[in-house]
Parts: structure tokens; C-alpha cells; sequence
């Protein structure tokens, strides 16, 4: 899976900043703190839920259950908005 | 088809068209210049036929209306180079200070800025009343006039330091209030044009965060009494 390439990212003010080029597939903004931007960032490549989760790893301190649930999470929230291109896995 | 070429010059910027109908070029009449353009665009038939899908279907919009859209489209992107950036909104300047007023189509923009005309009279210029370009430096911005000036055709050919932008939105009571970069953000991104290549996208939003950093920012609440352009303007100084 990864992000669409319609949707581009801005860092604005220490916040990352989510938006669609097509605003009749999406026309609203995602803001985003610096995990989720974290996240946001692995999926502008081909990648999976297990490997986002072991990127994680290397940078924050957290059990790998609740990681996994973030990421779940994250993931699930951009493909209810159209973000996401192939298998949710 | 004949080609029609001219030389339009829009936020300063000197821009080369080619366009497919002699109405353009009378459409940016007091525009036109015969100076050496910085870059130059040129609207072909397809570009027409995708304006009229991105507009409302229930109309029906003549070719020459719709190359108009086309046009602005184009230059709108080539004049992000220039750090000018497209934004939908009613702009009136008193005593050489621009006011930008934007919300979503049908909220009263033109409404707002009329009353302005009413309370102020000769010292009110209207910049432009729909689609007013804005070059945004580290200092503040500036608005020009543009033809693209909404259906009352609104505007003047000038350029006028932007003092303040500002949300609106209909209300019983009048009350204006700052807000801050982070709460416009959302607005001053619906607000802007969004072109379909990421790079150009990019630089839309690079240019809302100069614009809401060095830019005044405020939220209106206001109704159709005159007093509600006094109290935005009071609120604003």
C-alpha cells in the first residue's frame, strides 16, 4: 500500500499538513502531529503496516502492540479519506 | 482556427497568451501591454472541454467564457514562480490599504465590501471583487486588480498593500476578532487555487504560510446593516 500521488504533504509551523491536488476526491486537510507525520511519511512508498511498525521501532520507545494499533489506526483514517492506493496490510 | 497572441500584464508580471478567441483579448483589455513577457501560456481546445467539466454541469457556458477559466488557470500556475499567488476573495482598499474578504461563494463577500463602498465612499477602490492575485513577500503582501473580477466586474488595475485578511461569515450581531495562522490555514488553503501538479501545489502552500505570517489575520461575524463595515474596518485598525 501507499499514499496516493495526488495527496502532498507541507510542514507548516512544526505541523505536517495534508492535502488532495483533486479536491473532488478530497477536498478538506489533514494536520497532522509528528507520529502520525511519521507514518504519513513511510506510506510516500510502497510499504506495509509491519514495516511502518518496524521503522517505528528504531525511533520511539513504545511496546510493539500499541505501535502496530497507531499505525492501524493512521493508515485506516487515510483510507476512509481516499489516501491510500492497494492492500490495507 | 486563427490564433489570437497578446501580452497581458497581471501582479506586474508581463505573461504572453495565446488563446483561441478574440474575446480574451478584449476580456483583458485594460491589461494588455506591450512589454516582453516573463513566460508565456497557451490555452488549446482541450483545455476548454476540462473547464467545462470542472464546472456546473446545469449551466451551459460558451467557449470563450470558459477560455477565460482556462487562461487564468495557466497564468494563475506560471505566476506561483513569482511568488503570486490566486486566491478567491473581495479585496477593497481605503486610504491605500488593501482589506481581502474571503468565504465560501453565496456568504455575502460582495455584499460586505459593497457596504464598504456605501460607508466610505470615494476613499473605497475596489481591487477586485472575486479573484485577486497577491504576490507575498517576507514583508506583507500585496493585491492587484485582475479581469477575473466576479459578475459585477469589479475591479482596478492597481496594486495595494494588503493589510488585512479576513474570514467571513454571516452572523446577527456584528463582531470581528483576530485569529491566528493556525486557525486560517484551513480557509486561506480552500481559498487558494489548487492546481493538479504537486510541485505547483507545493508552492501554494508555502505561500499561505508567508502570507498568513506577515499578513493581519481576523474572523468576521456580520450581517447586511451598513453598521457591519464600520465595525469590521474599526475592528481591523
Amino acid at each position: 500500500m501507499k499514499l496516493k500521488k495526488e495527496f502532498i504533504t507541507h510542514e507548516s509551523d512544526g505541523e505536517q499538513i495534508l492535502v488532495s491536488s483533486d479536491t473532488r476526491a478530497f477536498s478538506g486537510l489533514v494536520r497532522s502531529n509528528s507520529t502520525a507525520a511519521f507514518i504519513v511519511n513511510r506510506l510516500k512508498s510502497e510499504t506495509t503496516i509491519g514495516q511502518i511498525v518496524d521503522e517505528m521501532a528504531k525511533e520511539y520507545d513504545a511496546p510493539r502492540a500499541v505501535m502496530e494499533q497507531d499505525v492501524k489506526k493512521i493508515v485506516e483514517q487515510l483510507a476512509s479519506i481516499g489516501a491510500i492506493e492497494g492492500e490495507l496490510r | 482556427m486563427e490564433e489570437i497572441k497578446f501580452i497581458v500584464k497581471l501582479a506586474g508580471v508581463p505573461i504572453g497568451v495565446t488563446a483561441l478567441y478574440g474575446s480574451t483579448r478584449t476580456f483583458c483589455g485594460e491589461y494588455l501591454t506591450e512589454e516582453a513577457p516573463a513566460f508565456s501560456v497557451c490555452v488549446a481546445p482541450g483545455d476548454i472541454d476540462k473547464e467545462r467539466q470542472k464546472a456546473d454541469s446545469a449551466h451551459h457556458y460558451s467557449n470563450a467564457y470558459l477560455e477565460t477559466l482556462a487562461l487564468y488557470r495557466k497564468i494563475a500556475a506560471g505566476l506561483l514562480d513569482y511568488d503570486t499567488l490566486l486566491f478567491h476573495g473581495s479585496v477593497i482598499a481605503v486610504d491605500n490599504s488593501a482589506y481581502l474578504f474571503t468565504a465560501k461563494s453565496g456568504t455575502g463577500k460582495s455584499t460586505h465590501t459593497r457596504l464598504w463602498r456605501e460607508l466610505f465612499g470615494v476613499r473605497a477602490v475596489m481591487v477586485n471583487d472575486d479573484k485577486p492575485l497577491l504576490r507575498v513577500t517576507e514583508h506583507g503582501a500585496t493585491a492587484y486588480g485582475t479581469p477575473w473580477n466576479g459578475k459585477h466586474r469589479l475591479s482596478t488595475n492597481i496594486a495595494v498593500p494588503l493589510k488585512a485578511v479576513c474570514i467571513l461569515e454571516r452572523d446577527e450581531t456584528n463582531h470581528i476578532a483576530p485569529v491566528t495562522a493556525r486557525e486560517a490555514w484551513p480557509m486561506l488553503m480552500q481559498q487558494s487555487i489548487r492546481p493538479a501538479d504537486p510541485v505547483r501545489l507545493k508552492q501554494v502552500m508555502c505561500l499561505i504560510d508567508g502570507l498568513s505570517a506577515n499578513v493581519k489575520l481576523y474572523r468576521l461575524g456580520c450581517n447586511m446593516d451598513p453598521s457591519a463595515a464600520e465595525a469590521a474596518y474599526q475592528g481591523m485598525q
